[in-house]
């Protein structure tokens, strides 16, 4: 099959293009994702950014955690169960939307969405959207939204072949095929990732990443009726496979598919462009455990699906203003192990976004929407932002908005005890029947938290964000970016204990509890030292507080010991550190080399994490500067290419060189990892 | 003259305070490090627990098997007193004395009176000190550390099985208390406490 798709098209080569990364170039970058219409980057009166194929295929990465984790501000963070979430301004990953082509992704196990299970093979760019941006997107669009935008097809024939092979016996293959004429284009993508995993820490029954095996499908078509109506299909199909083992001999499976059609008919006039879309995701789990003898340990399963139907129109009133109203529905439904019901969700939704250009200088846009929702308070979105370019190579820009994330279906409706040490975990919504149940079982001792506190449905979680951007291009070589954030959560969802057990264990229930509050500022600076060589240095400062824990301390209510003989003492306000996984800085530093000549680059990047705390070694309930931190630390990557015909790049490089380890605390870096690639463009 | 006057005041404030001083006529209070008292445990995890208590007198400051002189006891991470009555769990000793406790939030030099109204015994359905992480003595870290670590500025204030008071701070649940326990390697259910006893009837503070 492969042959015979090297000999349909001839080997003339569409060539991979070191573009110079100058200042000039990225100012033409366009996205989509701030304001649901193309606007070019520089222009938008938001904290967005955009990273483009170039880059992505300058450093090599094949998995999205690496190119996300370059980006200043963004850092992936691995849950217990090993899925790596993103991190954006200080916020967790259960509170950034992830979209792939303007659709969301479904399936967070524990609210992390894993970001490795998106490859990066066929990615045009990813779209950055810091600060809360529920007016467009409702749930989730918390912290930010991230955007991956796949390749869009090229005229003619067009396709290309890549293999990479890394340290753990890790490849990764892409093989994408596309074909466009006057009114029909279609796209084949496939991806192929698999790993031996690896394991950080001997002798404790587990590997720290298991053997994998990762599929991905992509189909996209597209035709053109006539000029003015057009439609398109996007499939996406993907299928993970997790050999697992586990203490005691036991071993099993982690089985994971992931579905995403959506179906689009785009109608274009002068005046309106109107897009209607069907979107279906699902999301399907499946894991056990067998022990020796080949008996069912223990199995799980999760079962996730969304449909979301969707119209869009934008109306072009003149060139000073825009209007885009869109309405729709979210239908969603979850069949999960340890759930006291099946829940199925309607809700509808309804937004706008005015755009005006009142002159050259001045862009705002004041947008909003509106959620309904039947189990929880239905939800208004609004938001405003604006820019003042003060010249032409000097704007500010100041945004904000409310976000939100509703109680996810877990914190509604679980109902799960656990075998081993006996305490048990119920959904806020299924409190009364469950804990009842307990008691006509004579299970519980004590109630804690009376019933009655449960009638109030629980509150979505939500934030307001505000960021304040100043750009700057001081010359032809030099140009800076900075931004000062900062966003108030409030009502996050935690767990308490509602009652006590015979056993001597507990049962917990969700409630809103937490304030949070993260603020700090970040200042990019690119610097084009001359033809061959750029630069680009990146700082951020972050605070991240748990407001009612930083009262706690205030107060005088938190304790500590210096060492295990030695009595507790009192701590002081300024003795608290913050939110877990937070540095308190964060830099990123990269050096280009561009020899077009000898068609040669080479790139190096550095990245900083100073300490940040991941556990409550002191026992106090609070991270405070007497607790033990994960130590500040700069991983290094290099990269390399070679075009060494019009046809083939080879590349090459090393991740982690100075193979920075702490087996104990930091579970995706695995030491030195060296890759090879090779690249082969057909046409 | 300076000189003179400051004398003077150092000599009132002594004399002052030796005087509050005598008002506690009779014995020092103890003031001792328990090490590696073992606490055994059959079942738990979700099964019933079993197995005998590890009896504590505190006045001689040593276990005890005597059925009628002794004031808390552990099994566990459970702590009860010898005064109340029992949750019902198998093994449970006959509690045949007036103990009684509470917690107090603070540092052991902060614990100087204690509430007696505050005081409560074992009952049918908890122990005067609180099981569960975060509940009572201890926080159980969860995963990935798995330990059981004692909540710093938990002080818990037990009255005796003869109505004597004493202030205990736990240390630490795993033997020889090692700085940094493993839960792999380290024996739990071992605790190490610092306590002060107040062996005069009556007396309420810890002087």
């Amino acid at each position: 099959m492969f042959t015979l798709f090297l000999s349909l098209f001839d080997s003339l080569g569409q060539t991979m293009v070191f573009k110079n990364d100058s200042i000039e170039n990225n100012l033409d970058e366009v996205i989509i994702s701030g304001t649901k219409t193309i606007r070019v980057v520089s222009s938008l009166p938001l904290n967005a950014s955009v990273i483009n194929k170039v880059e992505i295929e300058k450093t090599n990465a094949t998995r999205l955690s690496d190119v996300i984790n370059e980006e200043l501000g963004l850092i992936t963070v691995s849950d217990f169960g090993g899925a790596e979430g993103i991190q954006m301004q200080g916020l967790d990953s259960e509170y950034t939307l992830v979209l792939i082509d303007n659709q969301p992704l479904v399936g967070r196990l524990a609210g992390t969405l894993d970001l490795n299970r998106v490859s990066v093979g066929n990615i045009k760019q990813i779209e950055i959207v810091r600060g809360p941006s529920s007016s467009l997107y409702g749930n989730n669009a918390f912290a930010g939204v991230i955007n991956i935008i796949t390749d869009e097809p090229k005229q003619g024939f067009n396709g290309n072949v890549s293999s990479s092979y890394e340290t753990h016996n890790t490849t990764d293959s892409n093989i994408s095929l596309s074909y466009k004429n006057k009114d029909f284009n279609g796209s084949v993508f496939f991806n192929k990732y698999s790993s031996d995993g690896y394991d950080l820490i001997e002798d404790d029954g587990l590997n720290t990443v298991n053997e994998f095996n990762n599929n991905t499908l992509q189909i996209k078509l597209g035709y053109d009726i006539s000029k003015k109506f057009k439609v398109r299909i996007n499939t996406r199909h993907f299928t993970q496979m997790i050999d697992n083992i586990a203490p005691n001999n036991l071993s099993g499976e982690t089985f994971t598919a992931e579905d995403n059609i959506n179906f689009i008919i785009s109608h274009k006039s002068d005046k309106f462009n109107t897009d209607f879309e069907i979107y279906f995701t699902s999301y399907f789990g499946d894991e056990f455990l067998d022990d020796e003898l080949g008996n069912r340990f223990s199995e799980s399963f999760y079962d996730h699906i969304l449909l979301k139907p969707e119209i869009k129109t934008v109306y072009k009133i003149d060139n000073q203003k825009e209007f885009v109203f869109g309405l729709g529905n979210e239908y969603e439904t979850l069949n999960r192990t340890y759930f006291e019901i099946e829940p199925k969700q309607n809700s509808p939704f309804i937004y706008f976004q005015y755009d005006y250009k009142p002159n050259e200088k001045i862009n705002l846009i004041l947008g909003g929407r509106f959620d309904k929702y039947k189990e929880y308070k239905s939800q208004i979105s609004p938001k405003f932002s604006g820019i003042y370019k003060i010249q032409n190579n000097e704007s500010i820009k100041i945004s904000t908005g409310y976000g939100y994330k509703t109680p996810d279906f877990r914190q509604l409706y679980f109902n799960f005890s656990n075998s081993t040490v006996g305490y048990s975990v119920i959904g806020y919504n299924v409190v009364e029947d469950v804990l009842n149940q307990l008691i006509d079982e004579g299970q519980i001792a004590n109630i804690i938290i009376p019933i009655e506190e449960f009638e109030d449905p629980l509150s979505p979680e939500s934030s307001f964000g505000v960021n304040i951007g100043y750009s700057r291009e001081i010359n032809e070589k030099i140009s800076l970016s900075s931004n000062i954030f900062s966003n108030s959560a409030k009502n996050l969802i935690d767990y308490r204990v509602i009652a006590n057990k015979i056993n001597g264990q507990n049962v917990f229930s969700y409630y809103n509890v937490n304030n949070v509050s993260t603020f700090g500022f970040d200042i990019n600076t690119k610097y084009k030292a001359d033809n061959y060589l750029n630069f680009s240095i990146g700082y951020q400062l972050l605070y991240a507080y748990d407001l009612d824990a930083r009262k706690a301390f205030e107060n005088g209510d938190v304790y500590a010991r210096l060492t295990v003989d030695s009595p507790a003492f009192r701590l002081k306000k300024s003795d608290y550190f913050g939110l877990y996984n937070r540095s308190r800085h964060m830099g990123v530093l990269k050096i280009n080399y561009n020899n077009l000549e000898n068609n040669f680059s080479c790139n190096l990047r550095l990245r900083y994490r100073s300490k940040y705390g991941i556990y409550d070694s002191n026992s106090n309930n609070y991270l405070d500067k007497y607790d033990d931190f994960v130590n500040g630390h700069i991983t290094t990557n290099i990269s390399m290419n070679k075009i060494i015909n019009s046809s083939l790049t080879v590349s090459g490089g090393v991740e982690n060189i100075f193979n920075y380890l702490d087996r104990q605390n930091i579970s995706n870096l695995s030491g030195r990892i060296y890759f090879l690639r090779a690249k082969y463009n057909l046409k | 003259m300076k000189t003179i006057k400051f004398l003077t005041i150092a000599i009132i404030l002594i004399f002052t305070f030796s005087c509050e001083d005598d008002n506690n006529i009779g014995v020092d209070t103890i003031s001792t490090t328990v090490e590696d008292l073992h606490a055994p445990l059959e079942g738990g995890q979700g099964q019933s627990a079993s197995g005998s208590f590890t009896k504590f007198n505190f006045e001689d400051g040593i276990q005890t098997n005597s059925e009628t002189n002794w004031d808390i006891a552990f099994r566990g991470t459970s702590i009860i007193v010898n005064g109340g009555i029992s949750m019902g769990t198998e093994d449970e000793p006959e509690r045949n004395g007036n103990g009684a406790a509470y917690i107090f939030e603070g540092t052991m030099n902060e614990m100087e009176i204690v509430e007696t109204s505050l005081l409560v015994s074992d009952s049918q359905n908890s122990y005067a000190i609180p099981t569960g992480s975060g509940n009572g003595w201890y926080t159980y870290s969860g995963p990935p550390n798995h330990l059981i670590n004692p909540t710093p500025g938990k002080i818990l204030v037990f009255r005796t099985h003869n109505n004597k008071f004493a202030k205990v701070e736990i240390l630490s649940y795993y033997l020889g208390a090692p700085e940094n326990p493993d839960v792999l390697s380290d024996q739990s259910r071992y605790y190490t406490f610092n306590y002060v006893y107040q062996p005069n009837e009556g007396a309420t503070t810890f002087d």
